[in-house]
């Protein structure tokens, strides 16, 4: 198993100095790329990886009150999740799925409900997912209620974060899947009573492109010229945008992205000047806080404490990125479709607005997010393209694509274990 | 007489009102990115001269309770974010080797006039497929 490794990058004059990649133990030579394409790589995907791995749904904060409740489609495993809180207020995810005869209980996406009805013949469920009632019950054989509540999904909570886990007795507990990510990240703090910002988007490519094109920098000055490279690269200390620290934690693992000290406004952006003026953040939308000042005390944060930092990215195994920066924090959901379409959901929470001249800052801000997530997205259905043409056998990998390496490392071990235990080895 | 499209003094922004008053940030976006790029630097240029006069006069009410020229002097003051993306950074309509889609969307924007709720949102991405 891999070490909590921590690397710092002695930025100074621009860049690593040290491998990220060979410190953590991973491997430098070429990386296959048939879990890109292959229809029998992605079944083994859905069913090993998606189907025993710990999943993320939901973070607590969507089920406010006693009875409030969400649904969450997993469509890669064809499961429809009903998450609930119970008048008891424990979360707890069940299949949303009738026990009459089988139709799908709720259609809303969230709200707050003591009673679930299901449509076809008026089967009733709790909040605690127990079946409440059932019309004409008197006309069943033998019927046990208590029998028949919805199907429960194991579901455990880590800081907030809610998971499900679609094994009907899963081999291993959230607290051993998340191992030495867990205990790292424990009391990062997460701003309250944020604004939420949500970017959705379906397209035509494997889920672990858009993964990979969160898991390293290297593409900023190419991809991003006109979005990112300003403020998170330098032309002199660090043209490349190299990251400035790099770990793994088990299954998981994290990078520390550089931001630009020295970044302003350029002269011609006069509307970036005019949404900015109450800020000292720049490019990430915040303000220098106390919650800012907390989270950069986070041990786990910026774990090298570069003053060039601007955020970490965090994977958390198979699917799902905890990122954290000066401005707020934000994650990603990749959710495959099928071997080349994905659903994939960027959750920003920021604090809201409180002005005029706030809000415009913060529309700039999703503005900005929009293009930058647009000139990803297309990038990615590029690369399905070549893939799929099956010029190329193999991908090279460059020490700020480490994560995209361990990804690929911890993939393949479930796709080809038999067991949870064989894959954690 | 009728009721005026925008506060008194802001009268020569009238002309923007029908294209880039919108209620949500990612129709905000979409109408930046199909229009032109004269269209995007004209409606530029007459914005940002009054942008900090649009700022002190929106200051004075809450939010998202304004009077409906303030309020649609407000998104038009919020539609300069996007038409900034264009002329400040692209320079052109959308960013460099990218395409306009149907398929990516801020199903939720910034409050307020950032975008519906979550499940409107949820329909709005749903009918897109
Ligand atoms: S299928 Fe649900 S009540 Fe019959
Ligand atoms: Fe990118």
């Amino acid at each position: 198993m891999m070490n909590d490794m921590v690397i710092g990058a002695n930025l100074g004059q621009g860049g690593a100095k040290d491998s990220f990649t060979t410190a953590l133990g991973l491997g430098t030579g070429p990386v296959p790329v048939d879990s890109y394409i292959s229809p029998e790589f992605f079944e083994l995907e859905r069913t090993r990886v998606f189907g025993r791995a710990w999943l993320y749904v939901g973070r607590t904060d969507q089920l406010p009150d006693a009875d409030s409740f969400f649904v969450k489609k997993i469509e890669v495993c064809k499961a429809s999740v009903l998450v609930m809180r119970n008048a008891a207020g424990k979360v707890q995810a069940f299949h949303n799925v009738c026990s009459h005869r089988g139709n799908l209980v709720v259609t809303e996406q969230s709200g707050n409900s003591k009673l679930h009805r299901c449509a076809y013949h008026g089967w009733a469920y709790g909040s605690d997912g127990s079946l409440a009632g059932v019309p004409d019950q008197k006309n069943f054989f033998q019927l046990n209620k208590k029998e028949c509540g919805l199907t429960p999904i194991a579901t455990d909570v880590w800081e907030g974060w809610i998971f499900i886990n679609l094994q009907r007795e899963p081999e291993i507990s959230l607290k051993e899947f998340l191992g030495p990510y867990a205990e790292s990240y424990a009391g990062v703090p997460y701003g309250e009573g944020h604004e939420t910002l949500v970017i959705e988007a379906r397209f035509k490519a494997n889920w672990k492109l858009i993964m990979d094109a969160f898991s390293e920098s290297y593409h900023v000055p190419a991809i991003h010229p006109a979005t990112l490279a300003p403020g998170f690269s330098h032309p002199v200390h660090n043209k490349y945008a190299r990251p400035l620290s790099g770990n793994t934690f088990g299954l998981h693992s994290a990078w520390s992205a550089y931001g630009n000290p020295e970044y302003a406004p350029p002269p011609n952006s006069e509307v970036e000047r005019l949404a900015c003026k109450v800020d000292t953040g720049g490019l990430l939308g915040s303000d220098v806080n106390d919650e800012v000042l907390r989270l950069r005390a986070h041990p786990a944060i910026n774990p090298t404490k570069e003053t060039c930092w601007s955020a970490d990215v965090t994977a958390i195994f198979p699917n799902f990125n905890i990122d954290y920066s000066t401005g707020g924090y934000w994650t990603h959901e990749f959710w495959p479709i099928s071997r080349n379409e994905t659903h994939w959901i960027l959750t920003i929470r920021i604090p809201k607005a409180n002005s005029v001249r706030r809000r415009l800052q913060l529309e700039h801000y999703a503005a900005r997010w929009c293009e930058i997530v647009l000139e990803d997205v297309t990038n990615c259905e590029s690369i399905q393209k070549g893939l799929e043409s099956g010029a190329k056998d193999v991908m090279y990998l460059q020490d700020g694509e480490f994560m995209i390496r361990h990804q690929q490392e911890i993939l393949r071990k479930w796709v080809n274990a038999q067991t949870v235990a064989e894959a954690m080895k | 007489m009728a009721e005026p499209l925008l506060p008194s003094g802001f009268d020569e922004l009238e002309q923007f009102v029908e294209y880039w008053v919108r209620d949500t940030n990612n129709e905000r976006w979409k109408q930046r990115s199909k229009a032109s790029m004269e269209e995007i630097q004209r409606f530029y240029d007459h914005m940002l001269a009054r942008a900090e006069d649009a700022i002190a006069h929106l200051d004075a009410f809450p939010l998202d309770d304004m009077p409906p020229a303030s309020e649609r002097l407000f998104k038009l003051l919020l539609a300069i974010a996007h038409v900034a993306m264009a002329v400040e950074m692209h320079g052109q309509p959308i960013a460099h080797r990218a395409q306009l889609r149907s398929d990516l969307q801020m199903t939720q924007g910034p409050w307020p006039f950032g975008g519906s709720s979550k499940e409107q949102s949820k329909r709005d991405l749903e009918e897109t497929q």
